[in-house]
């Protein structure tokens, strides 16, 4: 077990003895093992949306579809509800809230990052503040709010308290200290505007940022359940996790419905992370760390 | 007083610069404080008022905190909250950090990457969705989780609809919810650490064990308990899952804080009972951070 120093001035690797491998081996084991076991729930919901009715109340029980092909839960859920509705719901609210979360924290995060004005520290602890106040703590006065303001079961009344987060101002103000000054001062001396700045300027140096906010923000929104709930009555209004609930019942659920809903609503989710991978966690470890 | 003044009128370059920086935040402060500062304000004060249906209010003091914080049925949601807390919490932990301390020493980056996907894709589905899925699985009948367990001899279980059940099979989804989101934390921060620190400790003779125990650990700490508040903080505010599933059955045995506080202000319309569990998850919360704050804010040094 001795270290080898590397000559080519990398870091010195360890080599491998006959146990290490093995132990080495088994941990991929385990960590494998695991993932399959974590990942089973999504199999199993996608084998039962292909089922029928009488094939899920088999006994015993038997894991492969007798048609692999058999999309017909898929048709149902259509029928049965209006879960286009649903999905286009879903994804207007998901949209706003990530735009405009990008806007205003972009904004915010400049102020903050590149200015100096009377009270700025104050303000930035007030909203790191925030972070401690649950939602569920303010939802009361804001329904009351929503119902004075005719906004109850609008996508307005959905959308509203998801418009910005003190995650987006975070990550922007931060993205946004890593500019130089020196561009900034640069575009002043040419004589352009504040607002100027921060479009041509600020904005373009951020992209990344800008991706990372705009990615899980959607997917936040996309996954909403409590406050929807509470200022959605109408079915036309409601969203995909509202959706889901309509093939619940106390007494009487159809699974294989009920799953095939479940994948549509997990399924634009999953597009994104699979194509965004790298950028969907970075933003989660960055918001872990912040919170 | 003058500097707000200057702000308001700019007189010189200087001025203005502050003026439009205080602009840009301009946005962000109205939306937090019209969203969260003002209602938490009116929480408060909703709290103090009896307030009927039809919006008339009537100041009665303390007399409904008496009401809820004698109420039988609040302390169970607030045990069965604590509970379901338990069960998940340093489950989710534990399992969280063993398998990162697992995904790290993959050395295949391709594979690290298809095993982490894996373990974070159920933190990016709906609580909702994913609580269906598992009802499905723990499904009495013909669920697959009774069908896997006859397999070892063990007879049918009724899991969600089972009193003494229902607690730990919910916490069992937060666990698979969370466990993705833990890895990536306690994974990004493992691959921080240098591999110097391992170099040393090999030369002097430390074993896997005692690398684990005064290196990584140690290391790890502040993420460590930085994941533990989190964890803490999401479980007492569980409310998708319980929704979802049981609605609070059966005979309430998975009634949680959130869910009581929900029911009470959108079934029931008693805005100023509901106020005052929104003032007592408030304080719980804010009490569990700043104790957080107080105690363990130790910087690491690498």
């Amino acid at each position: 077990m001795t270290a080898v120093a590397a000559s080519n001035g990398l870091p010195a690797r360890r080599s491998l003895t006959i146990k290490q491998a093995y132990v080495r081996w088994l941990i991929t084991l385990a960590v494998a093992c695991g993932a399959i076991i974590v990942f089973f729930p999504f199999f199993w919901m996608a084998v039962t949306s292909l089922k029928t009715a009488p094939e899920i109340q088999r006994v015993p029980l038997q894991i492969a579809p007798d048609n692999w092909a058999n999309f017909s839960n898929y048709f149902e859920v259509f029928k049965r509800e209006p879960f286009l509705r649903y999905l286009l719901n879903s994804a207007i609210v998901a949209s706003i809230a990530a735009v405009s979360s990008v806007v205003v924290s972009s904004l915010a995060g400049f102020g903050f990052a590149k200015y100096r004005f009377p009270g700025r520290d104050v303000f930035f602890l007030a909203i790191v503040g925030i972070l401690m106040v649950p939602f569920q703590s303010v939802v009361v006065p804001l329904y009351v709010w929503m119902n004075d303001l005719g906004l109850l079961d609008t996508y307005a009344g959905i959308v509203a308290p998801d418009l910005v987060s003190v995650f987006g101002v975070f990550l922007m103000r931060q993205a946004i200290e890593m500019i130089p000054n020196d561009y900034i001062d640069a575009a002043r001396i040419d004589g352009a505007s504040e607002l100027r700045i921060f479009f041509l300027v600020i904005l373009p140096s951020v992209k990344p940022a800008i991706a990372t906010l705009l990615i899980i923000k959607f997917l936040w929104s996309w996954n909403e359940f409590f406050w929807p709930m509470v200022v959605i009555s109408s079915p036309q209004m409601k969203v995909v996790t509202m959706g889901l609930m309509s093939f619940t019942n106390m007494y009487f659920i159809e699974y294989n419905l009920l799953t095939a809903a479940a994948v549509i609503s997990i399924l634009p989710i999953l597009l994104i992370f699979i194509t965004l991978q790298r950028w969907v966690v970075q933003a989660v470890v960055m918001s872990g760390l912040k919170g | 007083m003058r500097r707000w003044f200057r702000i308001a009128f700019p007189r010189n370059y200087l001025d203005r610069r502050s003026r439009a920086g205080f602009l840009f935040v301009l946005p962000a402060l109205l939306f937090f404080g019209s969203v969260f500062i003002l209602p938490l304000a009116q929480s408060v004060l909703y709290s103090f008022y009896k307030i009927a249906p039809g919006g008339a209010r009537e100041f009665v003091g303390l007399r409904l905190y008496e009401k809820v914080l004698t109420d039988l049925s609040f302390w169970t949601a607030v045990g069965n909250t604590l509970q379901l807390l338990l069960f998940s919490v340093p489950t989710t932990v534990i399992l969280a950090l063993a398998v990162a301390l697992g995904l790290n020493r993959i050395s295949s980056l391709t594979w690290r990457n298809v095993w982490a996907s894996m373990y974070f894709l159920p933190f990016a589905t709906s609580l909702v969705a994913a609580a269906l899925i598992w009802q499905w699985i723990y499904e009495p009948v013909y669920g697959f989780l009774n069908y896997a367990l006859s397999f070892l001899g063990i007879p049918p279980q009724k899991w969600l609809q089972s009193l003494f059940q229902v607690r730990p099979a919910i916490a069992a989804v937060s666990v698979w919810v969370r466990i993705g989101f833990d890895t990536m934390i306690f994974l990004a921060a493992l691959q921080s650490i240098p591999e110097e620190y391992y170099e040393a400790a090999n030369i002097d003779g430390a074993n896997a064990v005692q690398r684990l125990r005064y290196i990584t650990l140690p290391l790890l700490n502040p993420q460590i308990i930085m994941v533990c508040i989190l964890e803490l903080i999401f479980n007492f505010k569980i409310f998708d899952q319980v929704y979802a599933t049981t609605q609070g059955g059966p005979a309430g045995e998975s009634q949680t804080i959130i869910m009581l506080l929900y029911d009470t202000a959108f079934k029931y319309f008693r805005f100023g009972d509901a106020s005052v569990m929104a003032v007592f998850v408030f304080v719980t919360l804010m009490v569990v951070t700043l104790l957080q704050w107080r105690f363990f804010r130790k910087p690491v040094e690498y």
